[in-house]
């Protein structure tokens, strides 16, 4: 079979803040030197930005080093946050932290839409001449030996049963003298890289909350632009992390979302459910009725911290952003870190081109910039602290106070298990089996499809759409299913999917039986990340296909 | 051969249409848009005209300057080259405002054969083509299934000519001859949508998109207001034994609501 290829001095595997900050960090520094590179990003969104959600504060440090003119260059920076609040919610009342936590202190940040932030990048990357190659996701890795050579694009034109079509394209092999995998939270590509190379440690998993936001339209006096809002407590338990959030932009615009810690014990939670209760609490339905739900995503991101970042080198690779793990859980921020991890990924990879040397031993250089630059100044410090909220509500928050003073010293780096082993069975957690609890989570509400939403209907507001004639793209090993899982967790995955891609139906004659809405998928990772068995596989669907977040 | 072949821009089917304060349009500024799908089956037929005949595919779009996206995609999948007639008010215009502003672009390029999908997904007056041909001068035929180009011409006549498949109701087709030039407004479905490639996507940056100012612009109708249908359920019990409501349940179907 004939395959295209294409050969690149860079190739930026994922169009976010990661890989676009690599890529206009790239153009600049091969402009100031007077050389000409050849860089491609490939993108799996359909369009620049569509994929991207966050809730999203900006902190503009990395955006004011990459883009100095960037308020000149039109960045599209909702508003100046200009009041942080934060509460502690019980059922029906709010106690309000007498000041804002230092981590939480916003002053000097943006409230920004991030599909539009990403969409206005990738218009400067364009500019300098790069192609963003939209629609195209990175499916396999190009390896020789411990060496990644490239990546080989998803092939298009596969009908469900995985036969050729017409129209079949195969896909193209890209090979970088250096790759920067840009893939994002649970990147597919970044999670094979780690794990054939061996680059995570064990003692320090990555770990993962999901976030779910709507963007709502409110009546433009409910609360002042620029208002920055956290909760803590309700509708969670103690032993569970999480959080509500509320940025409210201009003209009645808010941002209104919920991030639980996807390593909950219940196998009956469910965060969709826990976002519904959010919204339904007092605070929250205050701010939103009379207003109308306008876009609905869910994303996974990863919480880890500073330990749990992989070796992000290898040869001929660097990892960046999110699919590294470069977020700040404790100031719930991660673009700034995601556009510097590209920014200096984009320095060592231009300096190892111009020294001939891609090696890993050469491209080690990333590691020493990010050790020395303001990454680990912002996540050294606090490197225990999720790891401590492992051990719940009271001591996370203890420890966070401390960590302020200590610098986040602790006798030793915490450990911590991956999220989906701290899933207890039902018989453990409710004393009883599956077969006594119906579908419905142990949290369930009746939505009233004003204020609160059923999935299926939210999925609606993602603009998620794929080709229905391609493979499911959930590789599911799905004889577990209604054999053991029904019986021992009760099918979580009902409950922690947030589009409604999987559910347990009864087939006559074949009993119950999992059915995947791979349609549906709005490409979080959520379940390649929880489900307890790690018998999901997110891979890409078609190139094109997912969620579309405009103004998300 | 030289072929136009004539793209909107709309919003897609998987946004929930919001309309502007004034209620006379949407709001555009949280739409997301993509290439009318009528329009995209009428690119593959023209780009399948010109891999059998040869020639040349120009995509003609008139909108304003966010049209630019599906102008560079129809390139990226093979036409040549593009002709963009921008100008804000072309976003919301109606078919003859639109055709009026096409045809002013497109007149002296003298093509052979001018493509537009059936209708718009947004809009969906079905008129913008037909519009179009009228202001060209040339004949049209609408709901094309299959186009076969016939350079030889039409027996007894000497000008190059084209034999169309029409779509008429009820399962139903049409096969016409026509002289050259032409304008033909496609049918959705009729073949099967090519992808860019990635040497596509790096070709279309160095094709030339022409920009064109409109003329004239005299809007002969205006939108007086739009609004989302208001959704209504009534739920009906039959009463009556499994036999009879079935019974009844048909004869309602069939005689009330018209559906079986």
């Amino acid at each position: 079979m004939e395959r295209e290829t294409l050969e690149v001095d860079v190739l930026i595997v994922g169009g976010g803040p990661a890989g676009l900050s690599a890529a206009l960090r790239l153009a600049q520094l091969q402009k100031a030197a007077g050389e000409r590179l050849s860089i491609a990003v490939l993108e799996k969104a359909r369009e620049a930005g569509a994929h991207m959600l966050s809730g999203a504060v900006l902190d503009p440090s990395s955006l004011r080093d990459l883009v100095p003119d960037f308020e000149a260059k039109g960045a599209p920076l909702a508003t100046p946050v200009r009041e942080d609040r934060v509460y502690f919610l019980t059922r029906n009342g709010k106690i309000k932290f007498p000041f804002t936590p230092p981590p939480l202190t916003n002053h000097g940040n943006y409230i920004i839409s991030l599909n539009k932030l990403v969409k206005w990048l990738a218009g400067l990357v364009e500019s300098e001449g790069i192609d963003v190659f939209t629609g195209f996701p990175g499916a396999d890795i190009l390896m020789d030996g411990d060496r990644v050579l490239g990546v080989r694009t998803g092939d298009r034109g596969i009908d469900k049963h995985g036969e050729r079509k017409t129209t079949f394209e195969s896909g193209v092999d890209i090979h970088g003298k250096v790759t920067i995998f840009a893939d994002g939270v649970r990147g597919n590509l970044t999670k094979e890289l780690v794990r054939r190379l061996g680059l995570a440690s064990a003692d320090h998993p990555q770990l993962f909350a999901i976030g779910i936001k709507e963007l709502w339209d409110v009546p433009p006096d409910r609360v002042r632009a620029g208002t920055v809002i956290h909760t803590m407590g309700y509708p969670l338990r103690f032993e569970e992390f999480g959080g509500g959030f509320i940025y409210a932009m201009p003209e009645g615009q808010l941002s209104v979302g919920f991030v639980a810690g996807l390593d909950y014990k219940d196998p009956m939670f469910d965060p969709h459910v826990a976002f519904n209760q959010f919204k339904r609490h007092p605070l929250v339905r205050g701010l939103l009725d009379g207003g109308q739900m306008v876009r609905y995503g869910a994303k996974a991101l990863p919480e880890g911290g500073w330990y749990a970042i992989p070796r992000c080198y290898a040869d001929g690779a660097l990892i960046v952003g999110d699919a590294a793990g470069f977020m700040n859980s404790m100031r719930l921020k991660g673009i700034h870190l995601a556009m510097r991890s590209g920014m200096q990924a984009a320095e060592t990879a231009f300096d190892a081109l111009r020294a001939g040397d891609t090696s890993a031993a050469r491209l080690r250089q990333f590691e020493r910039k990010i050790n020395d630059g303001p990454v680990r100044r912002e996540l050294y410090p606090v490197r225990n602290v999720h790891q401590m909220f492992g051990y719940g509500l009271l001591a996370g928050l203890a420890y966070s106070g401390l960590s302020l003073v200590t610098g986040g010293w602790w006798f030793a780096p915490i450990g911590s298990e991956p999220g989906h082993d701290r899933m207890e069975t039902l018989a453990h957690y409710h004393g009883r089996s599956g077969r006594a609890i119906p579908g419905a989570g142990t949290n369930a509400i009746k939505p009233d499809r004003r204020l609160t939403f059923d999935t299926l209907t939210n999925v609606h507001y993602s603009g998620t759409r794929h080709d229905e004639d391609q493979p499911v793209h959930l590789l599911v090993q799905t004889d577990v299913c209604h054999t053991i899982c029904t019986e021992e967790y009760g099918n979580p995955c009902e409950r922690f999917c947030p589009a409604n891609v999987y559910e347990m139906i009864v087939k006559e004659g074949a009993g119950r039986q999992l059915q995947i809405n791979a349609s549906n998928c709005v490409h979080c990772k959520t379940c390649d990340i929880m489900d307890p068995y790690q018998v999901i596989t997110w891979v890409p669907p078609e190139g094109g296909g997912g969620p579309r977040y405009d103004g998300m | 051969m030289q072929i136009a072949v004539c793209i909107k821009q709309v919003p897609t089917r998987e946004w929930q249409p919001r309309l502007d304060d004034a209620r006379t349009w949407i709001r555009e500024q949280d739409a997301s848009f993509e290439m009318n799908e009528p329009d995209a089956y009428a690119l593959e037929a023209s780009l399948r005209l010109k891999e059998k005949h040869g020639g040349e595919v120009v995509v003609c779009s008139a909108g304003p300057a966010r049209v630019a996206q599906v102008v560079r995609e129809a390139l990226a999948r093979g036409a040549d080259r593009a002709i963009h007639v921008e100008d804000d008010r072309l976003g919301s215009a109606d078919a003859f405002v639109v055709a009026e502003a096409l045809a002013g672009a497109m007149k002296d390029e003298r093509f052979d054969l001018v493509l537009t999908g059936l209708q718009s997904d947004d809009q969906g007056f079905a008129q913008t083509g037909v519009v179009l041909a009228e202001r060209l001068g040339l004949p049209h035929a609408t709901i094309i299934m299959d186009v076969q180009v016939d350079v030889q011409g039409v027996p007894g006549e000497s000008t190059p000519a084209v034999r169309v498949k029409r779509e008429l109701e009820g399962g139903w087709f049409q096969w016409v001859a026509m002289p050259l030039p032409a304008v033909l407004t496609i049918q959705s479905g009729i073949n099967q949508l090519r992808y860019a490639t990635l040497k596509g996507i790096m070709a279309a940056k160095k094709k030339e998109i022409r920009k064109v100012t409109p003329a004239a612009f005299a809007p002969r109708q205006k939108i007086v207001s739009i609004y989302v249908p208001e959704k209504g359920k009534k739920t009906q019990m039959i009463a009556g034994s499994p036999a009879e409501a079935a019974k009844e349940l048909v004869r309602r179907l069939r005689e009330e609501a018209r559906v079986i």
